[in-house]
């Protein structure tokens, strides 16, 4: 009667993948829904500045002039448009026509030649900072090659500084969000399906019948927990390979750190799941506590999209009892960079902390009785 | 040989009183009845006798081999049918049977010989690959009846197993209990039908969580002066 009976947590695990097995939204749920979105995602997703609206009011109307908009437009960060007056350029900046202008002087193609600087202006939209943080960044490449189109000298850097993007040459936004959104999505899932499978069985009764029979809560969690780890661990498989397949996105890590940091990450998750459905009961609260608690913060505070090195001190403490925070590191460390677990002790110690801290907890809400 | 007693057993949720101070006497190898309508405290008592409830005040004593034991010591003989739908909609007769085979750690020839006695029974072999959501009302009561019974229990605890099912079923089901009690188990039945209540050894009447009566079925009528058991309860519920 007391104590960890393995056979008993077997027998409740085996019931769970017969359930699921048989109810095919939560098999096209775990396996089907974070590659639909991950594809969905990889291509919606994309924090690179393309084909912005450029209003140029060209009154030089050279041939230099002409280059330098070309320069612009074969970039393809600009889509050049002309504009009658300046005025106009302004009105299409405020109405969010374009998000920046290129205003060109009278004589600038003449006094590129000569001593006096050419007369031209960049406006910027500054409403969506990073955009436009981005925008300025792409400015000295492009002033660079309209000066080699102009046959002018290049002038040279005071401090020459030579920059190097390592792990992502070509900063592309996908290698960083695909990882990442893939952590999202199965730390989600692995939450929900937890709640909902145990406060199903609040909800239909079929738990005052277990709890009436020999199993102890640690079985009946580690028979719930143990079929889902094994299908989250076939949707991360399914994640990746459209991830290195579809999106191009390195794995230059050892797939067995991966492994150890998605087994973590996945019962922490699980676990968080069945501590709600113990305390809800229900399956509808279950959920809504679930979308709350999985989505929001992984959302926010993991890392995904904010640094959590630019947060205000309150959420940078804040982030480190969120699992998908740790787990972000683990997952980009391993696939992008393809750092060792040297390079990662500390996120997997903090995954390994939270998990255990989860599971304890679970253990200690899952109640014996039906006392409410 | 199991039995229970209660002393003064009471059971509160808030402001709530569901069992007000009930002495019950659950004597070895017999069907007991806890009859009472809805609220009664029938579900109440019985989650308690199972463990599943604590009791606010009073005690209860699990009897074994004629000497007290504890909860822990008496729970491997007890089973207990719920009263709600608690059985599994997707998965077969078998594979209940299958699942609490594994629960109770039943060895392989314990569980052939017992399920196959139990599928004959109930008359559910040649039903035994149906899913449970598709079972009858009274196939579905009988298939939690014989998830309860797998395990060869000593005491039984089942609350309102034929609640809902056709009159025939319900004639079925009662042989099925006449059949365990002759093995000398204690079976204790809650109800809210009356004509029940005649069929089991001792009866216990419940009304608003108060005990209105207990002992033999006709005893207890010629004790109240009364025609039937209801005339107990509505006097009950007058007073």
């Amino acid at each position: 009667m007391t104590g960890f009976d393995l056979h008993r947590a077997a027998a409740v695990a085996r019931k769970e993948v017969m359930h699921i097995m048989r109810d095919p939204f939560t098999l096209a749920l775990v396996l089907g829904l974070p590659v639909v979105l991950v594809v969905f995602f990889g291509f919606a997703i994309d924090f690179d500045v393309k084909n912005l609206a450029l209003g140029v009011y060209d009154r030089d109307n050279t041939r230099h002039s002409r280059q330098l908009v070309s320069v612009f437009e074969s970039s393809g960060y600009f889509l050049p448009g002309a504009v009658d007056s300046p005025a106009a350029a302004a009105r299409g900046l405020d109405s969010g026509r374009y998000s920046a202008a290129l205003l060109v002087e009278p004589g600038f193609g003449r006094e590129l030649g000569g001593g006096g600087g050419p007369r031209v202006q960049f406006i910027v939209d500054g409403t969506d900072n990073s955009k436009a943080q981005a925008v300025l960044g792409y400015l000295p490449g492009l002033t660079g090659a309209a000066l080699r189109k102009f046959g002018a000298a290049v002038p040279a850097d005071p401090v020459p500084l030579k920059t190097r993007f390592m792990y992502n040459p070509e900063l592309n936004s996908r290698w960083f969000v695909i990882p990442g959104l893939a952590v999202i999505i199965i730390g989600l899932l692995s939450i929900l399906m937890t709640a909902l499978t145990v406060a199903r069985e609040w909800e239909n009764g079929s738990m005052e019948l277990l709890l009436s029979t020999p199993l102890r809560p640690a079985e009946i969690i580690a028979g719930k927990i143990a079929p889902y780890v094994g299908l989250i661990l076939a949707g991360v498989f399914f994640v990746n390979l459209v991830a290195r397949f579809g999106f191009g996105v390195p794995f230059r890590g050892s797939h067995l750190l991966f492994l150890s940091g998605t087994v973590l990450f996945a019962l922490a998750s699980l676990s968080q799941g069945i501590v709600i459905s113990v305390v809800t009961r229900q399956q509808q609260l279950a959920m809504q506590l679930s979308m709350i608690s999985g989505l929001l913060p992984s959302l926010l505070l993991s890392g995904f999209i904010f640094p959590v090195e630019s947060m205000p001190a309150f959420f940078r403490y804040f982030t480190m009892v969120l699992s998908p925070r740790w787990f972000m590191e683990v997952a980009r460390g391993v696939t992008i960079r393809g750092a060792g677990a040297a390079d990662l002790a500390l996120p997997l110690a903090a995954l390994a902390g939270l998990c255990a801290l989860l599971l304890a907890a679970a253990f200690k809400k899952f109640k014996t009785d039906l006392e409410p | 040989m199991y039995a229970i007693r209660t002393e003064n057993l009471e059971k509160h949720f808030g402001a709530t009183a569901a069992l007000r101070g009930v002495s019950l006497d659950f004597s070895a190898g017999l069907i007991h009845g806890l009859i009472g309508s809805d609220g009664a405290g029938k579900t109440t008592a019985l989650r308690l006798l199972a463990g599943l409830l604590r009791p606010s005040a009073g005690s209860l004593t699990y009897i074994k081999d004629g000497r007290p034991s504890s909860f822990a010591e008496f729970r491997p003989g007890l089973a207990y049918m719920p009263q709600q739908a608690s059985l599994y909609p997707d998965l077969s007769i078998a594979e209940h049977l299958e699942f609490f085979r594994d629960l109770y750690r039943l060895d392989a020839a314990t569980f052939k010989q017992r399920s196959s006695e139990l599928l004959e029974i109930t008359r559910l072999g040649k039903f035994s690959a149906r899913r449970a959501g598709q079972l009858s009302g009274g196939m579905y009561k009988k298939l939690g009846l014989m998830c309860a019974l797998l395990q060869s229990p000593s005491a039984l605890l089942l609350d309102e197993p034929t609640n809902g099912v056709d009159p025939i079923s319900r004639r079925e089901f009662w042989e099925l209990l006449y059949a365990q009690s002759a093995s000398g188990m204690l079976i204790i039945v809650s109800t809210a039908y009356m004509d029940e209540a005649e069929r089991c050894a001792r009866v216990h009447l419940l009304d608003a969580g108060r005990l209105l009566a207990s002992g033999e079925p006709r005893a207890v009528l010629k004790a109240a002066g009364a025609a039937s058991f209801e005339e107990i309860f509505i006097r009950g519920g007058a007073k």
